[in-house]
């Protein structure tokens, strides 16, 4: 008889796997049929990630990693209380964790820095991943993840949730079915400026003690971003301002928002071949973008929750016959001429579980999910593309096909960063 | 989803990048090889020499490559530039340097595909520190080229654990390369090599993965 396990192991995967029910968060499931899933860098979202799939019984979390002391005390207590044994494990090293033949998929929620690295190691070992998103520091990294997924034949899901929420999927649906007219401009919101510029700082801050190694080891909390010195702001989460861990709010909020702009047009294989920056890192700002086709892409600070009000992580789908826009809220703004063929949408909420259904599905069947290794990689490509633009301040041309600018050395060289030793991706 | 409520503390007046990014090479190596130069300018100069990709600033940045916590600067200066002062730049301190500074090093001969390393990388396959075999074996796959698989398939046969994880992962990253430069047979010959018994599972399956994807596909020859 063949085993789940050995399902998930083969790369034939794909055209044996049995058909799977899904969406059954309770009831008996058989351990053999279970996906054994370990932890790494769960903190405070990391731990939001982790509430959810532990509502699913096809699941079993068995082993947290962390650098942090508490965040690993705090893990297992989560996990041992919500299946009432004391099984959870925790480790300090990402390579003990990885290196346990039992253990199907990891979930990664550390700091950016370590999002692909981590990854492209989990996929070597073996192992499906579940990522948080922005999954990558640089051009070069998004490529490396997508290569190394597609070569080891792995499942990698990124934290783009909205591709599986409703009201999301219902603007897609308007635009595939030509209610819209033909596509002429699609809208990312890139988050508010006044607290999520596009350019995070290159500065430090000054130099703290650093706690004892067995309460938070700094030298693998920094992992693969460049040396500085210690300081507790980092690691509450201070650590989104700074250059060195971050890609600023284009990275931070279009990774959520151009994915879906990429994935409501189908073109998730591609990237615009034009960036035009406009605005100043202080105040309202917006990245212009055109595809091959000639569709307009545009990054922009429409505030929190959308001018329009319809919640964070906003986009907005303009055709030659009407437009739609929808966010958070769940709402749907759009064109009059397209009220009448709205129809009611679950919460946007339930796109956190929608995603964990389809990630626990894409790991039994072996098809790809939504969120793909591939689909990250293009639209986080087009974040970093926008980022450089940014910090050139200038307007960049791109080959999607060779990955490169066409009109600036400097954007080129800033593709890539090099990674502190001993990680590579 | 989360605004974020609180302002960055103020970074204090010595680790402020300030003019530094608007800097020209000539001023930016002046940093580097002062003396009296703080840390953190010379780090930042390092990055903003990356970005320009001044190959004048080779030898300054060289001199930092040992440098514990400026080493990754060194190396995010030299790695964008296109000059090969730069690949000897990175060649030279491999008989020196040793730990995570020669890993760090080898990592960067192998983001920038210099061959020329490839027989000092293959020798290190063999070296005591299997971090620094492991990190051989990976810049070797990223060089590639008829003498990199060659020195992978021989150390296929006598790594074991880790480091034969990470030879076998530099063997499939040649046999993509050897497919995308229509080189078929000989991506098919190594990827059956790593599909044979004995060779670590991930990766033998990848390659059997990687044999039936090309087998299968339209493409191929008939």
């Amino acid at each position: 008889m063949t085993t789940r396990r050995q399902i998930l192991k083969t790369a034939l995967a794909p055209i044996v796997a049995r058909s799977v029910v899904l969406g059954q968060r309770a009831g008996a499931v058989a351990p053999s049929d279970k996906i054994v899933f370990g932890g790494i860098g769960i903190g405070a979202r990391g731990e939001h990630d982790l509430g959810k799939l532990l509502n699913f019984s096809q699941a079993r979390f068995v082993a947290v990693c962390d650098v942090r002391n508490e965040r690993r005390e705090a893990v297992k207590s989560m996990v041992d209380q919500k299946y009432g044994n004391h099984d959870c494990q925790m480790y300090d090293d990402h390579y003990a964790l990885l290196a346990r033949p039992d253990i199907d998929a990891v979930l990664i929620a550390t700091g950016d820095r370590w999002h692909t690295p981590l990854a492209i190691l989990a996929a070597q070992h073996g192992k499906d991943v579940y990522c948080e998103k922005p999954c990558s520091m640089s051009i070069e990294e998004s490529r490396a993840l997508a290569d190394a997924f597609r070569r080891y034949n792995r499942i990698y899901q990124a934290g783009c949730q909205r591709r599986n929420g409703a009201n999301f999927q219902l603007c897609k649906d308007l635009l595939k079915s030509g209610a819209l007219g033909k596509l002429q401009t699609l809208y990312a919101n890139v988050g508010p400026s006044v607290n999520w510029p596009p350019l995070p700082s290159r500065d430090w801050l000054a130099a703290e003690a650093p706690p004892p190694r067995e309460v938070l080891d700094w030298d693998r909390w920094l992992g693969p971003a460049p040396w500085r010195p210690y300081n507790s702001e980092y690691v509450r989460g201070g650590w989104r301002n700074y250059y060195d861990f971050h890609g600023g709010g284009i990275l931070e909020w279009g990774s959520h928002t151009v994915d879906l702009c990429q994935w409501a047009a189908e073109l998730d294989d591609t990237q615009p071949v034009e960036y035009q920056p406009v605005g100043a890192n202080t105040g309202p700002y917006q990245v212009l973008c055109k595809y091959a086709n000639g569709v307009n892409l545009v990054m922009r600070d429409d505030g929190w929750d959308g001018s329009l009000k319809t919640g964070s992580c906003s986009f907005r789908i303009e055709g030659d016959q009407g437009w739609v826009e929808t966010g958070d809220a769940t709402r749907i703004a759009c064109s009059a001429n397209i009220k009448p063929l709205l129809r009611p949408t679950e919460s946007a909420s339930l796109a956190l579980v929608n995603h964990v259904e389809d990630l626990l599905r894409s790991i039994k069947t072996r098809q790809l999910p939504r969120a793909s290794a591939a689909a990250a990689a293009n639209s986080h490509i087009v974040c970093h593309a926008a980022f450089i633009a940014f910090q050139r301040g200038k307007k960049l041309t791109w080959d999607p096909s060779k990955r490169e600018f066409t009109n600036d050395d400097i954007a080129n060289r800033m593709r890539s960063r090099a990674l502190r030793e001993p990680w590579r991706v | 989803m989360q605004q974020k409520t609180q302002p960055a503390p103020a970074p204090p007046p010595e680790f402020q990048e300030g003019g530094i990014a608007r800097m020209d090479a000539a001023a930016l190596i002046g940093i580097l090889t002062d003396a009296g130069s703080p840390e953190f300018q010379k780090a930042k100069a390092c990055q903003r020499i990356g970005e320009l990709g001044a190959k004048e600033a080779v030898p300054a940045l060289a001199s930092l490559l040992g440098n514990e916590r400026l080493g990754t600067y060194a190396r995010y200066g030299l790695e964008p530039i296109a000059d090969p002062t730069a690949d000897e730049a990175l060649r030279a301190p491999l008989p020196k340097l040793k730990g995570n500074l020669l890993i760090g090093v080898i990592n960067s001969i192998g983001k920038r595909r210099d061959a020329q390393a490839g027989p000092a990388l293959a020798k290190m396959i063999y070296g005591a520190d299997p971090y620094v075999a492991r990190a051989a074996a990976a810049a070797l796959g990223n060089i590639g080229g008829v003498s990199a698989i060659e020195d992978l398939q021989a150390a296929l046969a006598k790594t074991q654990g880790m480091t034969r994880m990470a030879v076998a992962d530099a063997g499939l990253l040649c046999a993509e390369r050897l497919l995308a430069e229509g080189e078929r047979d000989r991506a098919l010959a190594l990827y059956a090599s790593l599909n044979a018994a004995g060779m670590p599972e991930p990766a033998r399956l990848a390659a059997m993965s990687g044999i039936i994807r090309e087998e299968t596909s339209i493409g191929r020859p008939r």
